[in-house]
């Protein structure tokens, strides 16, 4: 077969691209062929699945910008994604070996069972021996290959003297396999071998999907990112422009930064003027104005203007990397958790053995039979084997977790769902989560001619605050020339042959006539008054109803900002959030965290920032939008994807209704096990109807679980919009 | 039913047979994209693909 | 076709023909004193007209096409119209000898002519004929498109081809001469055996040159299904046909296995061949042609690709349903059967992915008789394996084994499932491999297509109540204990059914035929007075079904 396909990427001619707009097999299809008759590119291939483009250059380090433009030209522009997140995608090869586990097992479990049938249909004598020798053969090597997982995992944790799932499935496979082995070489009539293979593969089944789940979370998240700085430029000592990779900076170093792009690594400005957006760094909503000699934290994005700014610290030292460091050490403190299913394994591992033990003492007291108290405590293992206990929990969560995918919810492992469930409190980040970041008037001044005029020039300027002047009056009557922008300060320009400004209220008082009193930014013409434009942050998408909906769930709701107290009370009033505190660093929102903790409380963190970071991997669960930070986005359990925060008490529904689904499962293992524990103690268990009994109870725990992915199961009553006064 | 003998081992081998199949798709990364492979087959434009740009081999 | 062939490989096809009639020369020699002679003499006759075919062309102008850039297609246009004349024959023959049922005089007293000969014909002709030629044909089309490859050779994809209908044309000459081993859908006798075996392994060969040129990595799962077709039935028809000639100067050959074990191997070929044959191969030709059609993908293509595993895993099996109540030892048959009812889930599965598919397109089937032909076999594929999985069963077995249940049951599929995927994978493809905008006529195929639902139903329908009356006649017992009816009774109460049986076919047959005429009349380029569309539409605004190519 050819090996063109598997071989190893060649050096720097494979690339991945991510290209969120790959919706249909019409964009496949035009992107693969638009890019195969670029001369550049010697293979192009999409995947819809992964929303990324897979190009082979033809020579090694041909420039990619003909791709690029090539696929912003029809419409998929394409990021490049670094090939650092890749190998990490890859390195995970647990996925494949268990699927192809669970497909040997398939194999066994299939002739296996044949052979089985026919024992129980009737075959006999020498034929019966040699199809229970066959059976051997086959299962022998498979339960070998295939049931490691389970070995290897058992005895991990019986080192560690502690109990998991896995040590009774790995003792009953065990014994299951052994005692078969025993029979057959006896000639005994019953063998277990098709229940310690058909075992095995159910159980892989459930294990395989419980590792998809992460894994195209993973993915998926690894197709979001963005923010993450990847490239600088070097203004080099002979004042040319040079791209350096973010991990080369040194101090010293002089950058240059464009207007969009993100601060790479903390910096002094050496010259020039701009505003900055720190809301993902700081949680302030306003942006900042820099000039020469002011610090400038990484991960700040360039509004207006481009500046040049020297290295302080190497990217490791940075205000981000320091982040990092507080988020490590809250995650530590969050691996405690232990998952519902090994707690259930706490007590059921113990105790069936103990059952299984007591059954032996008690035949063979009773019988003085040891084969035959042997083989009915083995066949008790066997049956009590949790194939519907283990099942319970990954096939509920992996049903749930493909539910608010489809909603636009990632989830990035099953414990998260569980953490959700019993979730007391909500915590909220201001700016970039309640508030979608971006200003808004809250008091439109009157239809003046002024405003007009403000609203021309603000035509002409990036600045957000600009953009909402601007749109308040969408169709400008008037138009303004001679237009300069002054970095940090505003925008200048000649509308009816008067000069006006727009921008920084004490920067249009040098103009204006009359300076005044006032919130926001200002306007003036020359010798003219001023005029002010009083703004308050634009709410996210159901902010209101998601704080309502959340406290009839039981869910009372706090909000942690960096940003200035005044302006945290005043969205805390708009939305009814009685508790808020304002002017919090990262550490203070962590100490907050764990005062919560602290009281018994089990928080809900939902936050976008870097500055929530470690908050977020503090609280007992979390959840961050997809326009947050990738450290914000790395440390959220969830995070979803669409634009209103009803993704919120969706999740949390979910949340819920899969734990009920949980404890039904847990409901249905357990009277499984009620009914198949005595029949086994009293010795009326034949392979028959092990193999029955669980393959029954399997079934009815994985179609109890697919009643998740009904519709009712993540619609809810629509909670009350109430006006809530400003 | 002797015959057994001869058709176990020839239904055993054709099981592995598909099962090395089935190892070999894993390899190949068959399995990478199924809703685009679904796709595909509904945009062909009746052509093979061009040759491919290999002069760098 | 033959400009198509560069000099070299006409060379190599005049090299196989020679061989192949040199062959036949043999064969007719040695068995110039038993039917086999006659099969040699043909063998001759066919690989010498070939060998004089080529060589008339032999020194005609090289190909000037770029094979780069364009598909191999005329081994799938002669493999389709083959296809449609092994139809119109072999279902000639089932009318006929359905008529011999109910009018034994219909056999004109000719040995030829006996219901036993003509029967095999008949079963052959469609199977193999009409069902192995269109496997044979859309194989070669489904490969190339979804590897976006060029068929690996040009000489092997017409020896496997035309190398089938040789053996097709052998095995129906030599049932109406007597020439049979006597096993169900294996009767051909060793020596077309071993040359089924030639061609059938050039088939794989060529199937997997194919893909190993292919240009798209992903091999799409219709490819899987047709291969397990391929690879199966090899190995299936090896092991049941095993075989010691009686003599290497006559047909006559005597099986290698006896008694049950003969049976047990029979079935386990009988039953896999159902599988492989009339289900696997055209489940991948429903996983192309459908979607292609309708326009949208599988509904699940994950369940597509789990169905192809559970369907291999799980026919295998299932073949001693077949030996209930025989000598079979019961734990066989119970395997059988176990193996049988477990089957319904892959099966449903696939069916329920090809209706789900279609599932908000209706408006498309509405209009388009050509996906109407697909969707109808999806259901009757669903259908047909429910009763399956259903008679498999040994309690019902014994009221509908030796019936006319079973012959219904079978032509639910095969008339149901095998023919209508066929004649609608017909009419999607014929377009596009002779670039047409669209068929003929339209209004043919919505004839056709309703002639062949309507002689489905009734045959099916007839053959359902014949068969429970039959079975219910048989088990009736006076009550002094002896049976009710004697078999001519049973017999008589057969007479309506089994002219209403006939009369179903006819319609089929009739329907076959206006296929032909249709494709015919398309591949000749006949213009209608007005531009028709496949299909009448206002809906797709007046779109033609098929992309307009060239």
């Amino acid at each position: 077969m050819p090996s063109r396909f598997t071989g190893p990427p060649e050096h720097s001619r494979e690339l991945v691209l991510t290209s969120p707009t790959i919706r249909c097999g019409g964009c496949v299809a035009k992107i693969e062929r638009s890019l195969a008759a670029l001369p550049e590119v010697a293979r192009a291939r999409a995947n819809l699945t992964l929303r990324r483009i897979n190009v082979t250059l033809t020579q090694p380090g041909d420039p990619l910008n003909p791709v690029l433009a090539e696929l912003e030209r029809i419409g998929h522009p394409g990021r490049l994604i670094d090939s650092a997140d890749l190998s990490a995608e890859d390195k995970d090869e647990t996925e494949v070996a268990l699927l192809k586990a669970v497909a040997v097992s398939g194999f066994g479990a299939m002739n296996v069972m044949l052979l089985s049938v026919a024992v129980w249909s009737g075959a006999s004598g020498a034929t019966r021996d040699s199809f229970h020798l066959i059976s051997a053969l086959i299962a022998v090597p498979i339960v070998l290959y295939a049931a490691r997982f389970f070995f290897v995992s058992a005895w991990g944790a019986l080192k560690r003297a502690s109990m998991n799932m896995d040590v009774p499935i790995a003792l009953a496979i065990a014994l299951a396999i052994a005692l078969s082995l025993f029979e057959t070489i006896r000639g005994g009539g019953e063998v277990f071998f098709d229940a310690a293979v058909t075992l095995t593969f159910f159980l892989l089944i459930g294990r395989y999907l419980d590792y998809r789940m992460r894994g195209k979370a993973r993915s998926a998240m690894t197709g979001l990112q963005g923010l993450a700085v990847r490239e600088a430029w070097e203004v080099t000592p002979e004042g040319k422009l040079r791209p350096v990779a973010v991990e080369t900076i040194t101090p010293g170093m002089v950058l240059r930064i464009p207007v969009g792009e993100r601060v790479p690594v903390d910096l002094r400005v050496l010259s020039g003027a701009s505003d900055l957006d720190r809301s993902l760094v700081t949680g302030e909503s306003a942006p900042v104005a820099v000039a020469t000699g002011d610090e400038v934290e990484a991960g700040a994005l360039n509004l207006t203007g481009s500046v040049d700014a020297v290295a302080l610290r190497p990217v490791e030292d940075s205000f981000l990397a320091m982040s990092m460091r507080i988020l490590a050490g809250a995650e530590e403190s969050r691996s405690t958790y232990v998952r519902i299913a090994d707690r259930a394994a706490q007590i059921y591992a113990p105790l069936i053995h103990l059952v299984a033990f007591a059954t032996f003492i008690g035949w063979l007291l009773a019988t003085g039979d040891w084969h035959r108290a042997a083989f009915i405590a083995i066949s008790v293992l066997i049956v009590t084997c949790p194939c519907a206990l283990a099942l319970a929990v990954p096939v509920a969560h992996v049903v749930a977790s493909s539910r608010l995918m489809a909603e636009g919810i990632l989830l990035k492992e099953g414990s998260a769902l569980e953490r959700l469930a019993n979730a007391t409190r909500a915590v909220w980040d201001k700016t970039g989560t309640l508030t979608d970041g971006s200003p808004v008037l809250s008091n439109a001044p009157e239809f003046s001619a002024d405003a007009r005029a403000a609203a021309a020039l603000a035509e002409h300027s990036a600045h957000p605050v600009a953009r909402c002047i601007a749109r308040m009056h969408s169709t400008p009557t008037l138009f303004a020339e001679e237009i300069t922008e002054h970095p940090g300060f505003g925008v200048e320009g000649r509308i009816d042959g008067r000069i006006a400004r727009l921008g920084r209220p004490s920067w249009v008082a040098e103009i204006a006539g009359k300076a005044c009193e006032g919130e926001g930014p200002a306007f003036a013409f020359a010798d003219a008054p001023m005029l002010r434009f009083p703004l308050r942050e634009n709410l996210r998408e159901g902010a209101q109803a998601t704080i309502i909906a959340l406290r009839q769930a039981g869910l009372e709701s706090e909000m942690l900002s960096g940003d200035a107290a005044s302006a945290v009370n005043l969205v805390a009033d708009q939305l009814g959030i009685t508790e808020a505190r304002g002017d919090l660093t990262p550490q203070d929102k962590v100490v907050r965290l764990q005062d919560l903790l602290a009281q018994g409380e089990r928080p809900l963190m939902v936050g976008d920032g870097l500055n929530d970071t470690a908050a977020l991997a503090m609280a007992h669960v979390s959840m961050s939008p997809a326009s947050a930070t990738e450290a914000g986005r790395a440390a959220a359990d969830f995070v979803f994807l669409r634009k209103g925060l009803d993704a919120v008490p969706l999740a949390l529904r979910m949340a819920r209704r899969t734990a009920a689904i949980v404890r039904q499962n847990f409901g249905l293992a357990i009277a499984y096990n009620c009914i198949a524990v005595p029949l086994a103690i009293a010795g009326y268990v034949s392979p028959l109807i092990a193999a029955i009994a669980m393959s029954g109870s399997s079934i009815a725990v994985v179609a109890n679980s697919l009643r998740l992915n009904s519709q009712d199961a993540v619609r809810a009553t629509a909670p009350q919009l109430q006006e809530v006064p400003v | 039913m002797t015959i057994l003998y001869l058709l176990i081992p020839v239904t055993i081998l054709m099981g592995l047979t598909g099962l090395g199949a089935f190892f070999w798709t894993l390899k190949s990364h068959q399995y990478e994209d199924l809703a685009g492979d679904a796709e595909r087959i509904l945009h062909d434009d009746d052509t093979p693909m061009p040759p491919r740009k290999e002069n760098v081999r | 076709m033959m400009e198509r062939l560069t000099v070299a490989e006409r060379q190599q096809a005049m090299l196989i023909t020679a061989v192949l009639a040199l062959a036949g020369l043999i064969l007719a020699i040695a068995g110039r004193n038993d039917p086999m002679g006659v099969h040699g003499w043909m063998t001759l006759f066919f690989a010498g007209g070939l060998f004089f075919v080529v060589g008339n062309a032999l020194y005609a102008a090289e190909p000037t096409e770029d094979r780069t850039t364009s598909y191999y297609d005329d081994p799938t246009k002669v493999g389709i119209l083959l296809s449609l004349f092994w139809a119109v024959v072999a279902m000639g023959m089932g009318v006929w000898v359905a008529a011999q049922l109910a009018w034994p005089d219909l056999r004109f007293d000719a040995a030829w002519s006996s219901f036993g000969r003509i029967r095999p014909v008949h079963t052959s002709g469609v199977i193999f004929g009409f069902g192995g030629n269109a496997l044979i044909a859309t194989s070669y089309h489904v490969m190339q498109r979804t590897s976006r490859a060029r068929l690996a050779g040009h000489v092997s994809p017409w020896f496997v081809l035309l190398g089938f209908n040789l053996f097709c044309i052998i095995a129906a000459s030599g049932y109406l001469m007597g020439i049979t081993q006597s096993k169900e859908y294996a009767e051909p006798e060793w020596y077309a055996d071993i040359w089924l075996v030639i061609v059938w392994v050039s088939y794989f060969v060529l199937y997997m040159r194919t893909l190993a040129r292919r240009n798209e990595p992903h091999i799409y799962v219709a490819n899987w299904y047709y291969m397990a077709f391929i690879l199966v039935v090899a190995m299936l028809h090896i092991v049941n046909n095993l075989a010691v000639p009686a003599s290497f100067s006559a047909a006559k050959s005597y099986s290698a296995f006896s008694g049950v074990q003969d049976a047990m191997t029979q079935w386990w070929y009988g039953h896999n061949a159902v599988a492989f044959f009339l289900t696997s191969g055209f489940l991948g030709m429903l996983y192309y042609f459908l979607p292609k059609r309708a326009e949208r993908p599988i509904y699940s293509y994950r369940l597509s690709i789990l169905s192809f595993w559970g369907i291999v895993f799980f026919y295998i099996w299932a073949g001693s349903h077949h030996l209930h109540y025989t000598a079979v030892p019961q734990w066989v048959q119970t395997l059988g059967m176990t193996f049988s009812v477990m089957l319904l889930v892959p099966s449903w599965a696939s069916a329920g992915n090809a209706l789900m598919t279609l599932n908000g397109a209706w408006g498309k089937v509405r209009d388009d008789a050509t996906l109407r032909f697909m969707m109808v076999a999806a259901v009757f594929y669903g259908l047909s394996t429910f009763e399956g999985s259903f008679m498999a069963v040994r309690a019902v077995n014994s009221l509908s084994h030796y019936t006319d249940w079973t012959v219904g049951h079978v032509h639910a599929g095969a008339m149901g499932w095998v023919a209508l995927i066929t004649f609608g994978s017909i009419y999607a493809l014929v377009p596009i491999l002779w670039r047409r905008e669209s068929m003929y006529s339209w209004k043919l195929v919505e004839w056709h297509f309703w002639l062949a639902l309507i002689g489905t139903v009734i045959y099916v329908f007839a053959m359902w109540n014949s068969g429970i009356i039959q079975g219910l006649m048989w088990r009736t017992y006076t009550e002094s204990g002896t049976l009710a009816y004697s078999f001519t009774d049973s017999l008589v109460a057969m007479h309506p059914y089994y002219v209403a049986r006939t009369i179903g076919g006819a319609f089929f047959l009739t329907g076959a035929i206006i296929g032909a005429f249709n494709v015919i009349m398309t591949i000749r380029r006949v213009r209608q007075d007005t531009h028709e569309l496949d299909y009448p539409t206002k809906s797709e605004a007046g779109e033609p079904a098929v992309p307009v190519a060239e």
